[in-house]
C-alpha cells in the first residue's frame, strides 16, 4: 500500500481542466484548490508500480507545471524482510 | 490493514499537502499528532543542492515514511519526486555489507575475483599500498577522490587525513565536475566563494533569468517557488536560455535557444546594451567595482600534447589586468545586437527584451545558472560575464536582485567548497599555495611546517590522467561514481583504474560501475545511517542525527577515514626533517596526531543526544562529529578570511539550519550589504570585503570557440545531462523501483527532422558515436527535451549506457571543470 499527499502546480487558466483529468484517475482524490492554480491531491495506490505510473502520468498532463510530494506512507504487509526483497527488486 | 487506518493515513497525507500551500481542510488537524509507533525527527534530503528539509519517520530501526518538513524554510513541506522516494534509497537489494577484495588463491590479485575480507584485512592491504607508494614515489603518488555528498564532518576528516597527515594535496571532489567554474569566478570577482543572495530572492524578485539551468527537473522545489512568484506577482517574468527546449520553457515568457558557446556573446551584448542605453549605475560602479580584462586564447585544459593545447597562445592563464571603464565599453561594443543574433541564432527582439530587463532600474532580477554555465570550456569566464551584467546595473546583494549559482549536490557548498576538499584549497577559502594560509592550517592542526605541500595536487580530470600514466598509484574513491561520471572514460578513466601499477579502493553503499572497476570495495553506511551535516546552495548549514543502523558490516566514510589513520605512522609518512620540527609526534600514528589529539576528541560521549545512535562516536569513544566541527570552526574565526563564520555545533541540531556568516547567533541573508551582513559597517552601504579595497572585479572576457564542434564526419552536437527521476549517475535512484520504472533507461533525444533525415523513427535502436567511443541507445523524438536540429541530448544516469565513453575531457583551463555539454557526435542505425 502506498498513500501520498501531493501539491500540483498548474497554470491557473488550466487548473480546472487539470483537476478534471486528475479526478478521473483511479486512486487520486482532490481535497482543495487554491485561486492561484495549486491543487491538493492524495494518491491511494495498491502497489508501487501503479503509484509510479500515476505519478508520471500526472506530471505529463498539459497545464501541469510541477508536482511536489509532501507526504508518503508505505507499508509492507507481510514479513518485512521478504516484502523488502520484493519491493526493491530492480 | 483496516479501512479506518487507511483513511487516517490518507487524512494525514491530505493535511500535510494542504498545509504546504496554506490551505486548511475541514478534516481537522489532530490526525498528525496521533501515535502510530513512528519516531519522527528532522533530516535533510540526500539529493540535489537545494537542501530540502525532511521529516524522517522510523519504526523498528527502518525508515518507513518521509515527509517534506513543513518547518523547513527551504521547501516549506514540499518534496520533488526524488525526495518522495528518499526512504527507499538505503534499501536496494544489492547493498554492500562486507569489504570485497580482488583475490586469486587467497591473495590479492588485480585480475582476481571479488571475495569478502574483514575490515582488518582491507586496512592492512591499504596501509601496505599507501606506505609503499609514498616510500617509492612520494606523496604525489597517493590520492583521494571525494564528494559533494560527503557530510561536512567526513569532508573535513578527509582533507585533514590527506593534507595534514599524508602530506598530499591530491584530494579533489566530484564537485570539480559540477561547480568548479562557479568557484573560480567567485574567487576572481569577490575573493570569497558562494552566492551573496538566498532562496528568499525567489519571492522578492520581479523577474528571473535562467542561463543554462533546467531547474524544473533538477531543482524542482526552487522551480515551484519561482513558478509561484511568476503566477502570483503581477508583471513577473521568466526568461529561459538554453541550447535546447526543456520543461522550464513551460513557464517561460521569453524562450531563448542559442547555439552552444554563444552565451558568451549574449552576455557581452547585454553589457553593451546597458552601456549604449545609458543604463549603467555609475555610482555603484565607481564605488564598488574594479574593471579588468582577462588573458585570452587559453586552450582547453587537454593534455599538453593535444593539438588544441599546442595551438593556444596562453594555455591555462587566468591573469587579468585593470582597464578603464571606457576601454571596457570599447571591448564590449563589438557585441552588437546584430552580431549577437547572428552568432547565437536567437531572434533580435528576444535578445533585446532580455537586455532591457536587466537595464530596467525598476525590475529586480535574479539570474540562476547551473551546469550550462559551469560545464563549459569558458565556464569561469561565463560565470564572470553574468556578474558583469549585475555589476553594471548595481543589481546585487539585496532582496530580489542578484546572480545566483545553484549547485547539484547536497553539500557541494558545505563540504567540497567550504571545507576545501579541492586539490588547491584548505578549509574556509584558504589555499595551499599561500604560505600564510598554510601556517594557519599547521597551527590549528598542530603539525610541523612542511607537511602541507605548497603545490596544488591533481584535480579530478588530472587524477584520471595520472592514473593512466602510472603516476598515481594508491587511490581512494569515496561517495561518488566517478568512473561513470568523469569525461572520456574509454581513453582515461578505465585504463587508469585497471593500470597494474595502481591499487584502487572504492567506498560505496552499492556496486557502482566505479566500485566494480576497483581492487578493493569498502561497504558504506549512508545518509540517515550516520549523524551528518550538509551545506546547501544558499549557505545554509543543516544537521541530522543518526536515525537507523547500517546493514551488515558497512561503516560510514568518516569511520573509514579515521579508522584507516590508525594504520599509518608519521615516521613512515613525513620526511625526517619535517618530523624533527615537531619531535613530540615521533612514533605516533596519524590517528593520534589528527584525531585523538586532545582537540578532536575532547567532547565526551555524554554529550550525545539520548535516544539516538551514533555508531562512529561509540566506536572511537568520543563525540567525533562535534570534535571535527568545532576544530573546523577555528579556521572560520582564526583564519585570515572573515565571512565564513558558523554557529556552535549544538545550535544546528536545534534549528532548521542557518545561513553563514553567523555572528552573535544571527544568520546572514544577503552578503556584502549593510543591515544584512554584520561584516559591513554602518554607512558603508555595500562592501565586497573579500578584498582589502572592498571592491569586486568586473572582468571582461570575449567569445572563444568550443573545443570540438560538429563537422562533416560527426555532424551533431552532443549534450549530456540529467532527468527529473534520476540523480546523477543513478546509484540511488535506479534502486528505487518507482523511479526505475518511471525512467528505466537513458535515451537520446533528437529533433524529428534529424531523425527523418537519417530514416530513423522514435524508439529505434541506434548507435551514438563520437571520436572516443560508441553506445547503443534508443531515439526519443517526442519527449520532454526537444533539441533543435543539429543537436542531441542524452542523460548519463544509466550504467548500461555509459555516456562518458563518448565525452571529451576538455576542461575550462582555469577551473579544470569538464565541458559535458559540447562535443561532436553522430547517430547511425544500430
Amino acid at each position: 500500500m502506498s498513500i501520498s499527499g501531493l501539491v500540483i502546480h498548474t497554470h491557473p487558466f488550466q487548473a480546472e481542466a487539470v483537476a478534471r483529468k486528475i479526478g478521473a484517475v483511479d486512486g487520486a482524490e482532490i481535497h482543495a484548490a487554491t485561486d492561484d492554480g495549486r491543487l491538493v491531491v492524495t494518491l491511494d495506490e495498491p502497489d508501487n508500480a501503479k503509484a509510479s505510473d500515476t505519478f508520471v502520468r500526472i506530471q505529463d498532463l498539459d497545464g501541469v507545471l510541477s508536482v511536489s510530494l509532501v507526504y508518503n506512507y508505505f507499508e509492507q504487509q507481510t514479513d518485512e524482510k521478504e516484502a523488502i526483497d520484493d519491493n526493491f527488486q530492480t | 490493514m483496516t479501512i479506518s487506518r487507511r483513511d487516517f493515513i490518507k487524512t494525514n497525507a491530505a493535511l500535510a499537502a494542504a498545509a504546504a500551500v496554506g490551505v486548511t481542510l475541514p478534516a481537522g488537524e489532530s490526525a498528525l499528532a496521533a501515535d502510530d509507533g513512528i519516531r519522527w525527527d528532522k533530516g535533510v534530503c540526500r539529493f540535489c543542492g537545494t537542501g530540502c528539509g525532511e521529516l524522517i519517520g522510523v519504526r523498528n530501526d527502518k525508515i518507513v515514511a518521509v515527509q517534506g518538513d513543513p518547518d523547513s524554510p527551504v521547501n516549506k513541506g514540499l518534496n520533488c519526486i526524488k525526495g518522495y522516494f528518499l526512504a527507499k534509497i538505503m534499501y536496494g537489494k544489492d547493498r554492500l555489507t562486507k569489504p570485497l577484495l580482488r583475490m586469486k588463491n587467497g591473495k590479492f590479485d588485480k585480475n582476481g575475483e571479488f571475495a569478502p575480507v574483514s575490515w582488518d584485512q582491507a586496512f592492512d592491504i591499504m596501509a601496505e599500498k599507501w606506505t609503499a607508494a609514498i616510500k617509492k614515489n612520494g606523496p604525489t603518488s597517493i590520492g583521494m577522490f571525494g564528494s559533494g555528498q560527503w557530510t561536512i564532518f567526513e569532508g573535513y576528516a578527509a582533507v585533514k587525513l590527506m593534507k595534514a597527515g599524508l602530506g598530499s594535496n591530491n584530494i579533489d571532489p566530484n564537485a570539480r565536475h559540477c561547480m568548479a567554474s562557479a568557484v573560480g569566478a567567485f574567487m576572481r570577482a569577490f575573493a570569497l566563494d558562494e552566492p551573496m543572495g538566498c532562496y528568499d530572492d525567489l519571492e522578492h524578485a520581479d523577474a528571473f533569468v535562467l542561463w543554462g539551468s533546467n531547474m524544473a527537473e533538477m531543482h524542482p522545489i526552487l522551480y515551484s517557488r519561482m513558478a509561484n512568484t511568476r503566477l502570483t506577482k503581477p508583471g513577473c517574468e521568466v526568461h529561459v536560455m538554453s541550447t535546447f527546449r526543456h520543461r522550464n520553457f513551460d513557464l517561460s515568457d521569453n524562450d531563448i535557444i542559442f547555439t552552444p558557446q554563444t552565451d558568451l556573446v549574449i552576455a557581452n551584448y547585454i553589457a553593451n546594451y546597458i552601456i549604449q542605453n545609458g543604463a549603467v549605475n555609475k555610482e555603484f560602479m565607481d564605488k564598488h567595482i574594479n574593471v579588468n580584462k582577462t588573458t585570452t586564447d587559453i586552450g582547453y585544459g587537454l593534455r599538453p600534447g593535444h593539438p588544441l593545447q599546442k595551438k593556444a597562445k596562453n594555455p591555462n592563464k587566468g591573469k587579468f589586468t585593470k582597464i578603464s571603464f571606457d576601454e571596457y565599453a570599447k571591448l564590449v561594443s563589438e557585441y552588437t545586437l546584430e552580431k549577437a543574433s547572428k552568432m547565437s541564432g536567437v531572434a533580435p527582439e528576444k535578445l533585446e527584451r532580455l537586455a532591457k530587463l536587466y537595464a530596467d532600474p525598476n525590475k529586480k532580477v535574479v539570474s540562476f545558472w547551473t551546469m550550462g554555465c559551469n560545464q563549459h570550456t569558458r565556464g569561469v569566464w561565463m560565470n564572470g560575464l553574468i556578474y558583469n551584467i549585475h555589476f553594471l546595473v548595481g543589481k546585487i546583494s539585496e532582496p530580489g536582485n542578484g546572480p545566483f549559482s545553484l549547485t547539484g549536490q547536497p553539500s557541494a557548498c558545505g563540504t567540497a567548497r567550504e571545507v576545501g576538499t579541492f586539490a588547491h584549497r584548505l578549509p574556509a577559502d584558504l589555499v595551499v599555495k599561500k604560505e600564510g594560509h598554510r601556517k594557519v592550517a599547521e597551527k590549528i592542526w598542530n603539525i610541523p611546517p612542511g607537511v602541507i605541500p605548497p603545490k596544488p595536487g591533481f584535480h579530478a580530470v588530472l587524477q584520471n590522467r595520472k592514473l593512466k600514466d602510472g603516476k598515481l598509484n594508491a587511490y581512494w574513491v569515496m561517495c561518488t561514481n566517478n568512473l561513470q561520471a568523469a569525461p572520456n572514460m574509454n581513453e582515461e578513466g578505465y585504463p587508469g583504474y585497471r593500470n597494474p601499477k595502481n591499487f584502487i579502493v572504492v567506498s560505496d553503499p552499492y556496486p557502482t560501475v566505479t566500485a566494480m572497476a576497483a581492487d578493493l570495495i569498502l561497504p558504506t553506511a549512508m545518509w540517515m545511517e550516520k549523524e551528518g551535516a550538509y551545506g546547501n546552495a544558499e549557505r545554509r548549514t543543516q544537521f541530522w542525527r543518526q536515525q537507523v543502523s547500517s546493514p551488515g558490516e558497512s561503516q560510514s566514510d568518516m569511520w573509514q577515514i579515521v579508522e584507516f589513520s590508525k594504520r599509518l605512522k608519521v615516521d613512515d609518512i613525513w620526511p625526517a626533517d619535517v618530523l624533527a620540527k615537531k619531535p613530540e609526534h615521533k612514533g605516533k600514528t596519524l590517528y593520534e596526531v589528527l584525531f585523538a589529539n586532545g582537540q578532536v576528541n575532547k567532547f565526551p560521549l555524554s554529550e550525545l543526544q539520548p535516544g539516538f545512535q551514533n555508531d562512529e562516536s561509540h566506536d572511537f569513544g568520543f563525540y567525533v562529529q562535534k570534535g571535527l566541527f568545532e576544530e573546523y570552526r577555528r579556521f572560520q574565526f582564526e583564519g585570515p578570511k572573515k565571512g565564513h563564520e558558523m554557529a556552535p555545533f549544538e545550535t544546528y541540531h536545534k534549528n532548521r539550519g542557518m545561513r553563514w556568516p553567523v555572528i552573535d547567533g544571527k544568520e546572514t541573508m544577503w552578503r556584502y550589504r549593510e543591515d544584512y551582513d554584520p561584516h559591513v559597517k554602518k554607512g558603508e552601504g555595500v562592501r565586497f570585503y573579500g578584498r582589502k579595497d572592498g571592491r569586486a572585479n568586473l572582468i571582461f572576457a570575449p567569445y572563444e570557440p568550443p573545443a570540438e564542434s560538429p563537422d562533416k564526419e560527426y555532424d551533431l552536437w552532443l549534450v549530456t545531462g540529467r532527468v527529473l527521476e534520476h540523480w546523477h549517475s543513478g546509484t540511488m535512484t535506479r534502486r528505487v523501483p518507482e523511479l526505475y520504472r518511471a525512467f528505466p533507461n537513458a535515451k537520446v533525444y533528437m529533433n524529428p527532422a534529424d531523425a527523418r533525415a537519417r530514416e530513423l523513427r522514435c524508439g529505434d535502436e541506434v548507435k551514438l558515436q563520437t571520436r572516443r567511443g560508441e553506445l547503443l541507445t534508443r531515439i526519443e523524438t517526442r519527449g520532454r527535451n526537444k533539441p533543435p536540429e543539429g543537436m542531441v541530448f542524452i542523460p548519463f544516469f544509466d550504467a548500461s549506457q555509459l555516456v562518458n565513453k563518448l565525452t571529451l575531457d576538455a576542461t575550462d583551463p582555469l577551473s579544470k571543470e569538464a565541458d559535458f555539454k559540447k562535443c561532436a557526435c553522430r547517430v547511425v542505425e544500430a
